[in-house]
């Protein structure tokens, strides 16, 4: 089984924000980085995922299995980590492993201990005097101590300081060594994909506009810097989108070779870093060229 | 072998490790045989995304510098030294043929550029 | 499912300290209360005390994230509200005795029945409301009571008698018989609905 997550032509209409035609695949073995702005979409695919929504059209499979015979197995095998807190805010970490923890086949105590330890997580403390970077790492405890194989993480990152989001990274490439499990993961922090991150999926309004392996993108994708006058109808269309000011333009192109040959010494060419590349595919007219 | 990644180098890092491996490999380094790290474990060592590594080892396979056996790892291909010695000497040739058209572009006279090659040289 | 409803424990563990004394209160201080009253009182507040955690959209992310189904979600609810609420009331007639206080097996009969209704009343109706409103909900239901007891009152005072005359006309069994297959049906039809409407929502 190469996709571990599958979503054909999926459709959902929210109040203010509607998905339509999905189509996307997760790799299996592999970390993807699901980005986009706030509002793009990226928690309701999550959510659709887990099934926590229901899409009006098409199909979700999670490891070559529908929701509607296979719930149960599908999320035993799911590791679930959100923005917010979900668990109950009076319990402390202790009885909410004791909820848990029978829910699952293969939960693995000495593993939660091990996370426990290792993140100093008091275990008698409730969870609502937990700081906001706390109660991430008891989420991200729960779901990586019952041997998951998927790990579904909502913006993890959010609300860490520095260190503690480097150790984090350092856990998840840690858990991706046997090869056996896949982690998707969206943020709008693009610099923890930098390090992680094998693919990498940008929406934008609900819609899919690239997944591809991270070095593709390197090689793809270019910042082009040069002076306004070289813009015209014909130069214009290399670009994807283009911000202007009374010092020249910047824009991002997909067509390196071409702006190359037309340009030559007049611009500057640069690597496009994951943020740039973000910003300006946002609302872009041309993001598929 | 330690191999170490730059991130601000304008070289994309699947091209860094692959060039680390390769020198190690050609110096002696690492002898044919030898087991290379995991894919995995390298990209976790060198915290990098494992597709990156991924990459650098399939180029290296490519080009037969190393064989992979599934289940058990990748391991250090037998190198035909006289063969790589003989390609290498081919691109020297080559970046020399570019040199010498440069300076009589320039008129630089023999005995100059021998000096300047020297000089290089021992740097 | 057994995992589910052993959580209800869990998640008020602290508020359970609560229980007995409550009982042993309304045992002393509610001398002019029916018994019955006491027995409704002590089934109903373990599943409801239970739901009011529930009613958060973050418990239902994370109910539904776990290897359960909606169906397990819902089932769990209506089963456990069945068992805390025979456990409860087993409480309390161990209280009952310990402290001398009569009642009598139709008490615990009406406290039983009583206790389902409600339950087979609010269970959908929470489900429906958006959550955050359920504290409104039990303020607004506790008027509505009131005011309908009231009503009701009034309307038995006026036709006690032709009432009392068709109770006395009816066996007994029968007529305990007959409020129990309705309560049974009330209680399996809110069930259902409530499953109906679990299955559509989305967290």
């Amino acid at each position: 089984m190469e996709n571990v997550i599958e979503l054909h032509d999926v459709s959902k209409s929210l109040k203010a924000f509607t998905i339509d035609h999905m189509d996307l695949q997760i790799k299996q073995g592999y970390v993807t980085g699901f980005i986009g702005a706030n509002g793009a979409g990226k928690s309701t695919t999550m959510k659709l995922i887990m099934n926590l929504l229901q899409p009006d059209n098409g199909e979700v499979s999670v490891f070559g299995l529908d929701y509607a015979n296979h719930e149960k197995e599908i999320k035993d095998r799911i590791g679930f980590v959100y923005d917010s807190n979900i668990f109950y805010e009076s319990l402390n970490l202790k009885d909410i492993s004791r909820i848990v923890a029978p829910a699952y086949k293969h939960w693995n105590q000495k593993q939660f201990k091990a996370y426990v330890n290792q993140f100093e997580l008091p275990l008698n403390k409730p969870m609502k005097k937990f700081s906001k970077g706390m109660q991430m790492k008891a989420s991200i405890t729960i779901a990586l101590s019952h041997d998951a194989e998927l790990i579904v993480m909502d913006e993890p990152t959010a609300g860490l300081d520095p260190t503690s989001r480097r150790e984090l990274l350092d856990i998840f490439q840690e858990v991706m060594t046997d090869g056996k499990r896949t982690i998707l993961f969206s943020t709008h922090i693009t610099s923890d994909l930098d390090r992680i991150a094998d693919y990498i999926v940008l929406i934008d309004e609900g819609e899919i506009l690239f997944d591809k392996p991270v070095y593709e993108l390197q090689e793809q994708y270019a910042v082009v810097k040069g002076s306004t006058e070289l813009l015209d109808a014909d130069t214009e269309a290399y670009f994807i989108k283009i911000e202007r000011s009374p010092n020249g333009f910047q824009a991002l192109t997909k067509k390196v070779a071409t702006v190359k040959e037309v340009f030559g010494k007049h611009v500057v060419i640069e690597e496009a870093s994951l943020e740039e590349i973000m910003f300006y595919m946002k609302g872009a007219d041309h993001p598929y060229d | 072998m330690q191999i170490i990644i730059s991130n601000s180098s304008k070289e994309p890092i699947y091209e860094q490790i692959l060039k680390q491996i390769q020198t190690a490999i050609l110096s002696g380094e690492l002898a044919e045989g030898d087991a290379l790290p995991s894919i995995r474990q390298l990209a976790k060592d060198l915290k990098i995304s494992v597709i990156t590594t991924k990459r650098a080892y399939e180029e290296l396979e490519k080009s037969g510098f190393i064989y992979s056996i599934v289940g058990k790892g990748s391991f250090v291909a037998e190198q035909n030294l006289d063969v790589i010695r003989e390609k290498k000497l081919r691109v020297i040739e080559e970046q020399l043929s570019a040199v010498i058209s440069n300076s009589k572009e320039i008129g630089l006279p023999y005995e100059e550029l021998q000096e300047l090659l020297k000089l290089l040289y021992e740097e | 499912m057994t995992n589910l409803i052993r959580r209800d424990l869990i998640i008020q563990k602290s508020q359970l300290y609560l229980f007995i004394p409550c009982i042993l209160f309304f045992i002393f201080a509610g001398t002019h209360l029916p018994a019955f009253f006491i027995f409704v009182f002590a089934g109903f507040f373990i599943p409801i005390n239970a739901y009011s955690y529930d009613e958060k959209a973050e418990t239902n992310i994370l109910l539904n994230s776990l290897p359960y189904t909606r169906t397990q979600i819902i089932a769990s609810r209506y089963i456990g509200a069945i068992f805390y609420m025979a456990v409860s009331i087993g409480i309390a007639i161990v209280l009952f005795s310990l402290f001398n206080r009569a009642f009598t097996w139709a008490d615990i009969g009406i406290g039983i029945g009583i206790t389902l209704t409600l339950f087979a009343i609010a269970f959908p109706l929470f489900y429906l409301l958006k959550p955050g409103h359920i504290g409104t909900a039990i303020v607004i239901g506790f008027v509505l009571v009131v005011v309908l007891s009231q009503v009701t009152m009034t309307f038995l005072e006026e036709h006690l008698t032709s009432i009392v005359q068709f109770l006395s006309s009816a066996s007994t069994p029968a007529l305990y018989i007959s409020s129990a297959g309705i309560i049974i049906m009330l209680y399996t039809a809110s069930w259902l609905f409530s499953q109906m409407i679990y299955q559509r929502k989305a967290f």
